[in-house]
């Protein structure tokens, strides 16, 4: 495969990928279909703005937030199921029940960790320490402008978190298995080693105060535009929605079993801090995963990045042996499993 | 020897009677593509055909199994088709409410491990915490509101003592979820283990009656 150059780098030259808005299927059917996958995202963003800046203090609640989060999941599993992205992605039902699974974890294991030892535990401990209050700058701010706020510095640090993931080997461990998904569903952003679940939700939003319902809003938000990272449903995002956001193609590219495609659309939200680090390459892909689409078993995805720094660790030890490459780096020499 | 009822499980028996005078290579060679798919080796005999599946893609129309036997076997009323599959995928969701019966008992243990003591000490830190949270309560009920969201007319801040058991502390970890997780796997697996039987059988009719 000749690839496509991008800026300095040549992608898709391991696994076709498509490059360029231009050359990105639109939804195909009638004007309605059209018009409901055209302004879906905007509206559904639109009217969750308007719900948590206007809802009485009563309904203002987490509860609320995770009702409505639940909710909306189901409503994109059945956009999923109307018009699918592509025939590959389909949802099964071992797909589902292993997607479930990891959101379990989330809601559990993940939720209780983060809780009582994540960023915001420390960040309450280092201010006691200092005897020092949450940095408040913010409260006086537009309700909006505290959200938007909220929304960028938690992105801004998963940026360089994923960024340094992709970057640095031990790291690169736990997160890899979250690159051996082969196709992109509603829930298939909890899919991953609980460990990488872990360090990808620590930022140093525990240092600052903001309103309640600025955090709702943040919240709200981020789920209308995060979620359709991984998604199997085709949409005409509209350009300036492409322009800020990440959206299902800018991911499925970062999913690409192309390695050089995997290295760029780090953030979770905001597309536009690729753009201002030069890490955005607007395209899509449909070969997802690891090792030509190896799908790997919860078992594997909860003990590889043990076995596999094992065995890193006797490499480091031995000096025949090299460290290997974060990013999944050396995978191109890695047959594919048939 | 695993009894039945426990075996069934994750093992799904079924069988499928052959069209009059269908032979049985020619009934496998009808099934034969369905295992040419990624991670599967299969071994064929003139009348069984045994498989396993490995890392098994997503979309392989049988990815829930992991191996299994097919038979042609002679009956008074024709040829039938007997197959006996295994799904680790269906063991693992029965047992996966268990484990997060355990996770739910396990969030009770680390919340009652972290909670205060009862030694002076922790008597201050809890009067401290306690201090500190009214303090920025006090805090926000005495913050102006943003002249825009107040012209737009954006509910004020909810004030101190107002509706306290509404949200206090809504991120403190609870065992209900583990507990949602587990009747949902409960759940999940009543439909994998239908849905799962059906959609091989029909599989299994629609290769081996295509013409």
């Amino acid at each position: 495969m000749d690839g496509v150059r991008v800026g300095n780098r040549v992608i898709g030259t391991q696994a076709p990928v498509t490059v360029g808005w231009e050359n990105i299927p639109k939804v195909e059917g009638g004007p309605v279909k059209r018009f409901i996958f055209t302004w879906f995202q905007p509206a559904a963003l639109l009217a969750l703005v308007v719900f948590w800046y206007y809802a009485p203090n009563s309904i203002a609640k987490a509860s609320t937030a995770i009702g409505i989060g639940i909710g909306f999941n189901a409503l994109l599993l059945v956009l999923e199921w109307v018009n699918p992205r592509y025939d590959s992605w389909r949802l099964t039902w071992k797909e589902l029940a292993t997607d479930l699974f990891f959101v379990g974890l989330g809601y559990t294991v993940i939720h209780t960790a983060s809780y009582y030892i994540g960023s915001d535990a420390w960040a309450d401990a280092a201010l006691n320490y200092l005897a020092a209050d949450h940095f408040g700058w913010f409260m006086t701010l537009p309700l909006l402008v505290q959200a938007l706020l909220i929304l960028f510095i938690f992105d801004f640090g998963q940026y360089w978190m994923h960024r340094g993931m992709h970057n640095w080997y031990p790291l690169w461990l736990p997160h890899s298995v979250h690159h051996y998904i082969t196709q992109l569903n509603i829930n298939k952003g909890a899919v991953g080693n609980p460990i990488e679940l872990f360090l990808i939700g620590l930022g140093i939003g525990g240092f600052f105060d903001f309103l309640p319902r600025a955090f709702l809003l943040s919240g709200a938000i981020g789920m209308a535009i995060s979620t359709y990272q991984h998604i199997n449903v085709r949409f005409n995002s509209p350009r300036w929605w492409r322009f800020l956001f990440n959206t299902t193609e800018h991911h499925s590219l970062h999913h690409s079993q192309d390695y050089e495609s995997t290295r760029c659309n780090y953030s979770n939200s905001l597309i536009f801090i690729d753009r201002m680090f030069g890490t955005c390459i607007d395209g899509e892909a449909e070969l997802l995963g690891m090792e030509g689409g190896r799908r790997m078993s919860i078992r594997e995805q909860m003990t590889y990045p043990f076995t596999e720094g094992w065995k890193a660790i006797k490499g480091r030890l031995d000096p025949a042996r090299n460290w290997p490459a974060a990013g999944g780096g050396n995978r191109v020499e890695t047959a594919p499993h048939v | 020897m695993i009894p039945h009822f426990i075996t069934w499980i994750w093992h799904i028996r079924g069988s499928l009677a052959l069209a009059p005078g269908q032979s049985s290579d020619d009934a496998f060679d009808r099934l034969d593509p369905l295992f040419h798919q990624t991670g599967t080796s299969r071994d064929r005999t003139s009348d069984t055909l045994t498989f396993h599946k490995k890392d098994q893609a997503a979309q392989d129309k049988m990815s829930v199994f992991d191996g299994g036997v097919l038979r042609i076997e002679k009956s008074t009323a024709g040829p039938v088709l007997r197959y006996h599959l295994t799904s680790r995928a269906l063991l693992f969701c029965f047992l996966a409410p268990l484990l997060f019966l355990a996770l739910a008992q396990a969030t009770i243990a680390v919340n009652r491990f972290y909670t205060p003591g009862t030694s002076a000490a922790d008597k201050q830190a809890a009067a401290k915490a306690e201090e500190k949270k009214k303090a920025a309560e006090e805090k926000l009920a005495k913050m102006q509101m943003n002249p825009i969201d107040k012209a737009l007319g954006a509910p004020a801040p909810k004030k101190p003592g107002a509706d306290d058991k509404g949200d206090e502390d809504k991120r403190k970890p609870t065992p209900k979820p583990a507990y949602v997780f587990a009747g949902i796997f409960a759940a999940l697996y009543l439909v994998g283990r239908i849905l799962e039987d059906r959609l091989i059988k029909s599989l299994f009719k629609k290769r081996l009656l295509a013409s």
